[in-house]
């Protein structure tokens, strides 16, 4: 296996700024977490579990809560993919559903 | 009405259970009913249990047998304390998501997607829903 050439070694054609910025912005992108509305959920239920997996104020959980069952869905968290990752699996193993999505 | 749960104050805290003989039933069976479909055995759950976390790609399978891990843990959890009087807050949040997860698995299964669908569903699948929602929403009230 050979070692990384050295820095001197190196000519300047070879770096590739264009897939470097690329790459840098995939990795900086933001991403929400969303929860679905379902039909069968008590709404005290929803409220209980975002308080519990994000930490938010009971009022700001209902808040979302109202916006999951008027609207359909909420972004109930946004950052970084792997902690959104994170997040949506515990909402799903607490029964609600949720996937994860690039932000708008 | 007679209270399900009730949250206990003071030192040791945790919640109350004062279900009878046919609600710890109901919660013993739907806890296994979770535990099958963990392993495969409730084809009819299965879109639940693998929901994507991002449905643009397939999920990482870390992701989802750690997902699996989980339900399946709480499940255990609840079938193992199904007896008891007395809750501890992770054993009650056990409770929460094991009934939850079954009551979302039995909606998708008879395609209740609305409240005209639950009200043309089998009385015996009318009923169990709403002896989840019951017990979820007073368990909720206590967590």
């Amino acid at each position: 296996m050979a070692p990384h050439p050295p820095e001197a070694a190196q000519p300047s054609v070879i770096v590739e700024p264009e897939r470097s910025t690329s790459t840098s912005t995939v990795a900086q992108h933001t991403w929400d977490v969303v929860v679905w509305n379902d039909p069968v959920t008590p709404m005290s239920v929803v409220v209980v579990v975002f308080r519990r997996i994000f930490g938010y104020s009971t009022g700001r959980c209902t808040q979302l809560m109202l916006r999951v069952h008027h609207e359909g869905r909420a972004v109930v968290w946004s950052g970084r993919r792997e902690r959104a990752e994170e997040y949506c699996v515990r909402v799903q193993v607490a029964g609600l559903r949720c996937t994860i999505e690039v932000t708008a | 009405m007679a209270r399900l749960f009730t949250r206990q104050r003071g030192a040791g805290g945790g919640i109350l259970v004062h279900l009878n003989e046919l609600g710890r039933s109901l919660v013993l069976d739907t806890a296994q009913r979770v535990a099958a479909a963990e392993r495969g055995e409730e084809p009819a759950w299965a879109a639940l249990l693998a929901s994507p976390v991002d449905p643009s790609r397939a999920d990482d399978p870390i992701v989802t047998l750690g997902r699996q891990r989980d339900m399946a843990s709480n499940a255990e959890l609840v079938v193992l304390t199904v007896a008891e009087d007395h809750l501890s807050d992770a054993e009650a949040w056990a409770w929460l998501s094991t009934l939850q997860v079954a009551l979302r698995g039995l909606a998708d299964e008879h395609a209740v997607t609305d409240d005209d669908a639950l009200s043309a569903a089998p009385p015996d699948v009318r009923e169990r829903v709403q002896s989840l929602q019951t017990l979820l929403f007073a368990l909720a009230s206590c967590l």
